[in-house]
């Protein structure tokens, strides 16, 4: 009972950031388009994980990308985190979900600072800064506040932002965040798992990772002076589809003694040993975008043997958390018996 | 911290310039937007603010080198940026420290075989100073001591063309005075996550860090460090060690 209380203060928290949150959809990353395509370990996986997807050769695997915001009106120019989850389908009725994201790090290290977190980022009312201001900004050498997108009247900068500067460990997301820019296609950003997780190898040894999804064709974002566009995503990925795959290549970076092993807020050196795991390729967009993708939950904590949740508290009140967001929006249970 | 999060900070106004926008902004909006990239603010902000931070908000020169840790992935690969001031900077002064190296191939290669933590060194001329690039495994000190053993004599006909080098000439008599020397000429290495440069200029007392500071916070580390490295930098295969490495290939040492 304390668990659900828990998923449901934190679903509901979310949801309190996006006024215009609508009954039946999810309550962040609200507009999404799903993808089908091929998940193929490296010949090097199996030795570190010797859960399903990293053993079999050749797996499906559903992917929804999707925009950060928990609004339903599809901005796909505006600054905003992207999602990619993924579900690997190994077989056999397995299902195995992980979740990414463009950010690398998380806002906080743990529940109640997310809890207070999301309170801060409550949508205020936002004007462009005033030029005298902006000038004044500018004589102090600070970053001015960022311009509200157009037309955007409401929004959380400012109270993400002030929150960050009582909390040092929410800057380094806030920060990244507030200058993400917009992709200028899903398939060319790199979307990181985020939480540390525990996989076993072949040898028994089980090791702290971290999962990045890291794009064949390129990291790109939108010219950020140019006028933003609100929807093209969707289109650039059919386009891209119909002439050719997408693919991504799974990076997991092995963590060491003194790592954040459970701190989502603090990303890892770049000097941690990194292993391929295997490539990813998209063939074609879902055709029933309602029943095999807007319906379906995902869950990071859905995974296989071989691979266990960290002890990231985020991480793990996440689970509850999806389930309970998915149980109040309809979506189909998880048809497969993993996890 | 990233190049694009160092730029984009700079840029000082952001994004969706007041042209995005055009319609719902005035015209002084639009004159702010793009004050940053006018020449008359760029003069002020060098000649004026900048200065007038620094002496305000003062910044202590960083210190060169990567910062200790204890993870073993930290402790391989690691960088020596230095940056030698050349005594002549002139064409000649410079094509001496040019044969000052050509001379000494041998010597030097021989020596960093024989440090055997060394993944890759290499001497670059840049403008008057002569620089020394290297990717290294360990402890900085016992790098620059096996280097002085191995190769103290190189180091000597080097040095000697280094502005302030004369004064740890001969390297091999002044082992920890030449360590210092040459790790106040190893260039501070500008965290990755652009708060933990906050974070490294923040004194004690300090219990807020202000992200909208980053900008100052890094153009006044640029003004007392003029010369940095951005970052810790890309691996091909982070978390090896040039020893694990020869090992793995079979090359026999
Ligand atoms: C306390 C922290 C978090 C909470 C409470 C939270 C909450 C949620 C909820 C309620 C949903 C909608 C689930 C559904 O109805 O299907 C969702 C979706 C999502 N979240 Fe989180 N989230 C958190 C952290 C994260 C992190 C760290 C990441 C990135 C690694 C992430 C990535 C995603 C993605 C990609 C989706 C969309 C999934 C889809 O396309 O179905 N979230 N989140």
């Amino acid at each position: 009972m304390g668990e659900a209380t828990i998923a449901q203060r934190l679903v509901e928290a979310v949801r309190s950031d996006f006024p215009d949150h609508q009954p039946g959809t999810r309550p962040v990353h609200t507009v999404g388009i799903g993808v089908s395509g091929t998940f193929m370990a490296s010949e090097v996986a199996g030795q570190f994980c010797i859960a399903a997807p990293f053993r079999a050769a050749q797996m499906p695997v559903l992917v929804r990308f999707s925009n950060g915001s928990g609004s339903p009106v599809e901005h796909d120019g505006w600054s905003d985190v992207r999602g990619m989850a993924t579900r690997f389908l190994p077989g056999d009725g397995a299902a195995m979900d992980m979740l990414a994201m463009t950010l690398p790090e998380f806002f906080t290290p743990n529940v109640d600072a997310f809890l207070q977190f999301t309170k801060a980022a409550m949508p205020q009312s936002v004007e462009r800064e005033s030029p005298w201001r902006k000038l004044i900004d500018m004589l102090r050498l600070e970053l001015p506040l960022p311009d509200p997108e157009p037309g955007e009247t409401m929004n959380g900068s400012a109270g993400m932002m002030a929150y960050a500067n009582r909390h040092g460990f929410a800057g380094e997301a806030v920060f990244r965040a507030g200058m993400i820019g917009a992709p200028v296609s899903y398939a060319r950003a790199t979307y990181h798992a985020v939480h540390c997780f525990i996989v076993t190898g072949a040898d028994g040894v089980r090791r702290p990772v971290r999962f990045s999804w890291q794009p064949v064709s390129g990291v790109r974002t939108t010219d950020p002076t140019a006028p933003a566009i609100d929807r093209y995503l969707h289109e650039e990925l059919r386009a891209r589809l119909a002439q050719g795959s997408a693919q991504f290549m799974l990076m997991m970076s092995v963590g060491e003694g003194g790592d954040a092993l459970n701190d989502p807020t603090r990303p890892w050196p770049a000097k941690r040993t990194r292993v391929a795991m295997g490539m990813l390729s998209l063939a074609q967009v879902v055709a029933d975008q309602l029943a095999d993708c807007e319906r379906v939950g995902f869950n990071p904590c859905r995974l296989l043997p071989g691979i266990a949740v960290s002890d990231d508290p985020i991480l793990r009140a996440r689970r509850d958390a999806y389930e309970y967001s998915q149980r109040e929006r309809g979506a189909t249970p998880c048809p497969f018996a993993g996890g | 911290m990233s190049i694009r999060s160092a730029s984009a900070a700079l840029r000082l106004v952001r994004l969706r310039g007041a042209e995005a926008m055009s319609g719902s902004v005035g015209w002084l909006e639009r004159v702010v937007d793009r004050l940053p990239d006018s020449p008359v603010f760029q003069f002020l902000a060098r000649h004026v603010l900048v200065p007038f931070w620094a002496w305000r908000t003062p910044v202590a020169v960083a210190e060169g080198g990567p910062v200790m840790t204890i993870a073993p992935g930290d402790n391989v690969q690691r960088m020596m940026n230095l940056v030698m001031k050349l005594k002549d900077p002139s064409p000649i002064g410079r094509a001496k420290a040019a044969l000052a190296i050509a001379q000494n191939v041998d010597e030097i290669y021989a020596g960093l075989n024989n440090v055997g933590t060394v993944h890759f060194a290499r001497f670059v001329l840049v403008g008057d100073h002569l620089c020394m690039f290297s990717v290294y495994d360990g402890d900085f000190t016992n790098y620059i001591r096996d280097f002085i053993a191995t190769i103290g004599s190189v180091f000597d006909a080097v040095v000697a063309l280094i502005d302030g080098g004369d004064a740890v000439i001969p390297t091999e008599q002044n082992v920890e005075a030449f360590i210092d020397w040459v790790h106040a000429r190893d260039l501070y290495q500008v965290p990755d996550l652009a708060t933990d440069l906050l974070n490294q200029q923040r004194d004690g007392s300090a219990t807020e860090t202000d992200i909208r500071r980053l900008p100052r916070a890094l153009i006044l580390q640029l003004q007392a460090n003029p010369n940095v490295s951005l970052g810790s930098g890309y691996r091909a295969y982070p978390g090896f060690s040039a020893a694990q490495l020869r090992h793995r290939l079979e090359v026999g040492w």
